[in-house]
């Protein structure tokens, strides 16, 4: 493990939205603590609104800032190594920076429509914004911390920090998503706490200096000292409880309610930026596991759980008429291909995964956001009430189609591009038959795709339904990220690809450099065929110069 | 030696305890009895510093009186307290000879699985260690069979005791601020399920789960 450097850098970035947090969900008379001129529904709404978009804006700020450090020095790393950011931390940490400033500028017009449509009041507005900023910093300190501890407790705080967000509308419904998100995920994340705990024990046991056994780095550097027997059930414990986070199946029960409950921009940022933290964790414990025991273990695992999480969720995603509720699904479905491209293996298979984690991101973030859009025009989730989106408002209906298109992994859109190196990872590790199996269900998931496109966006839309779209500050959020579909689509830029190459080599603990490149993109001189042409490729062609550039 | 028979002595009073916890009549009782498990675990941890001289437990065993025996217990009781649903009786999906049963498999089940551990540390404490694991998985049956929401919760803490329990006795010297942290994120957990359960009492006035079955699909 190469030293880090140490840097300012990360806790300023978890200062920012911990601050907003606790101020705005501490102050219990908030309204009373204003000026006059503010003390008005309007006026304080207004003021809650400067300092959310205060607080998203400054996440994404200094994120890319710790990017750019990270992408320049190395791994960065603050409070005796406690707090750290690697290129693998830095490209989950990059997907809550840049999702959850989408989301959190979408939030505004949402809720200005939920506070006028009287599904929440003032005082509501003002929790929404305060436990978004808290929900934003306790994923930041998941992928931020280096202590396992401190990773689990991070990830058990999402829980906490979010589950009002589930519940925010109170009702009936809402209230059963909350509980059952709460107890569901607080259960399977305490099977974390016991992975977390038999490995640290273990390692207090072989490491000299037990402040360095909780240490992720520390424990990686160490894996091959580690008891090969209580690493496995560590593992098996990890691997249930970060995977109920992540949403991997059968502990995903608690993620369709959770997802279809929420206000639509929460939804987006549970589906794109929290199923994806923990699977930051479930990585992170399988180096460490892959260092002990090698790799056979695990990864007929991931491969297990990820095949059952595709085949499940394709099926269960057909037949819903929620649109949120098969968006959902759709998340347990794509959770599922990441975790079958973890267990295929390889920096081919890892890069795989970590650029279709960043693509389903964004992709779902985007069709979560339009659902919302849906939502505000026809006041129903019910896809055999919604008809017709594309005429009652052509830009969100324009949107929603650009997503199913990109989830069915269609080109030009970003997914297929990620798709396409989990497909040419399994063949090239000889997985074909799970490759085989992996896109019958993809098809399933297609017909329920085109089934949307067909009569929710195209259809004929009801009489009685006004014309017009959503507000433009509810679509140009939405406009930037269906930019990024597209681009991430057309091309996989330098700077991502060469992120994802040295986070896959993070995971693969050595030095390793797949191509990360669209199929038909010039790379460095070499286009994707090698890999289709030479199975193995490739990386070692590629000089350390070329990559560089 | 002997320092080491009172932990394993202490260990099968917790399985007791945490039967209590999950038969008790009423979720106000269930944090009484919670309260002396959590007791017992710090006279554990007492005599397991003692047994490994450990300065560290002791500290542990004093976060732990203030936190588990104190705060958590006393968060619970206020806001169980008030709150009741006599429609589902003590919740119990199962007979309670059946529950006693099913605790005593998981204990015989936890010690085949702790013989096989051969860290040197696991030595002399192997059948405490085997019932730290038995308690994560009574507190994990405790959700499953229960269908009072608020007794759920408790299922959560006899998890987390079992898992605090495990670490303890793996590793006595552990940095004092990794337990701070596990602690502090308990206590939150459980303030976020008292708020959650009596908000939903309140809108739905039922604490039974079965209630809670509007989403399906």
């Amino acid at each position: 493990m190469t030293a880090m450097v140490p840097s300012i850098l990360p806790p300023l970035l978890l200062i920012g939205p911990l601050a907003v947090a606790l101020f705005l969900l501490t102050l219990p008379r908030f309204r009373d603590s204003l000026p006059e001129s503010l003390a008005t529904d309007k006026g304080s709404v207004a003021l809650l609104e400067r300092i959310h978009l205060g607080s998203v804006g400054y996440v994404f700020l200094l994120s890319v800032a710790v990017l750019i450090q990270v992408l320049s020095s190395g791994a960065i790393s603050a409070f005796g190594d406690w707090l750290f950011v690697d290129a693998l931390g830095a490209v989950f940490m990059m997907l809550i920076g840049v999702v959850g400033l989408m989301t959190g500028l979408y939030s505004i017009a949402y809720l200005r429509h939920d506070l006028e449509s009287g599904a929440i009041d003032a005082g509501k507005v003002r929790i929404y914004y305060g436990f978004f900023s808290l929900f934003l910093f306790t994923m930041l300190l998941a992928v931020t911390a280096n202590n396992i501890i401190m990773m689990w407790a991070a990830i058990e705080a999402t829980t906490l920090g979010s589950a009002f967000l589930v519940g925010l509308y109170g009702q009936k419904s809402s209230l059963e998503a909350a509980w059952k998100y709460v107890i569901i995920c607080t259960v399977g994340v305490a099977f974390g706490l016991y992975g977390t705990v038999l490995v640290f024990s273990n390692a207090a046991d072989v490491l000299a200096d037990p402040h360095q056994a909780v240490l992720w780095t520390a424990l990686v550097g160490h894996a091959a000292e580690l008891d090969p027997m209580l690493v496995k059930l560590a593992f098996v414990f990890a691997l249930i409880g970060f995977g109920t986070k992540a949403g991997i199946f059968p502990m995903h029960a608690w993620l369709p309610d959770a997802h279809s409950e929420a206000p639509s921009p929460v939804s987006g940022l549970l589906s794109g930026v929290l199923l994806k933290c923990a699977l930051l964790i479930v990585i992170r414990f399988y180096v460490i596991t892959v260092g002990t025991v090698g790799t056979a273990f695990p990864q007929m695992l991931l491969l297990t759980l990820g095949l059952l999480s595709v085949g499940v969720s394709s099926l269960l995603f057909f037949v819903q008429q929620d649109l949120k509720r098969k968006l959902a699904y759709s998340s347990i479905e794509n959770v599922g291909l990441i975790v079958v491209a973890l267990g295929v293996g390889g920096p081919l298979g890892i890069a795989a995964a970590l650029l279709h984690a960043i693509n389903h991101s964004v992709t779902k973030a985007l069709f979560f956001c339009s659902a919302g859009n849906v939502l505000i025009k026809y006041g129903t989730r019910d896809l055999r009430a919604v008809k017709g989106v594309l005429r009652v408002a052509p830009a969100t209906g324009l949107l929603m189609m650009g997503c199913a298109l990109a989830l069915a992994g269609f080109p030009p859109f970003n997914i297929f591009v990620s798709e396409f190196m989990v497909f040419m990872a399994g063949l090239n590790e000889g997985y074909g038959w799970i490759m085989a199996l992996c896109a019958l269900f993809l098809c399933i998931t297609i017909a329920g795709l085109v089934k949307i496109v067909a009569d929710s966006v195209l259809g004929k839309s009801p009489e009685t339904m006004a014309k017009g779209d959503v507000g433009w500050k509810a679509l140009a959020p939405l406009g930037v990220l269906a930019v990024l579909v597209l681009t991430l689509g057309f091309a996989v830029p330098q700077p991502l690809s060469n992120l994802v190459q040295q986070a896959t080599a993070v995971v693969m603990n050595g030095d390793s450099r797949p191509v990360v490149a669209a199929p038909w993109q010039k790379y460095d001189g070499q286009t994707y065929d090698t890999v289709r042409a030479g199975g193995q490729l490739v990386t070692g062609s590629l000089s350390q110069t070329e990559i560089s550039k | 030696m002997n320092g080491f028979l009172i932990v394993n002595g202490l260990s099968g009073l917790l399985i007791v305890s945490s039967l209590l916890v999950t038969l008790a009549g009423n979720p106000a009782n269930s944090a009484r009895f919670y309260a002396l498990q959590s007791f017992i675990l710090v006279m554990l941890f007492v005599a397991l510093a003692g047994a490994t001289g450990s300065g560290e437990l002791y500290l542990w065993s004093f976060t732990a009186l203030l936190t588990k025996v104190i705060l958590v217990p006393a968060i619970m009781y206020r806001a169980f307290r008030r709150l009741s649903d006599p429609a589902i009786g003590t919740g119990a999906v199962m007979p309670t000879a059946l529950s006693i049963v099913g605790a005593a498999v998981a204990l015989i089940l936890c010690f085949v699985v702790a013989s096989k551990v051969t860290l040197p540390a696991a030595d002399a404490i192997k059948p405490a260690l085997a019932v730290s694991l038995a308690l994560f998985f009574i507190g994990l049956a405790c959700i499953v069979a229960q269908r009072n929401i608020l007794k759920q919760v408790f299922g959560y803490c006899l998890m987390e005791n079992g898992s605090h329990l495990t670490l303890a006795l793996l590793a006595p010297n552990a940095p004092e601020l990794v337990e701070i942290g596990i602690a502090t994120d308990a206590i939150f957990a459980v303030v976020v399920m008292a708020a959650l359960g009596s908000r939903i009492f309140d809108t739905l006035h039922t604490l039974d789960a079965r209630q809670l079955t509007s989403l399906k699909g």
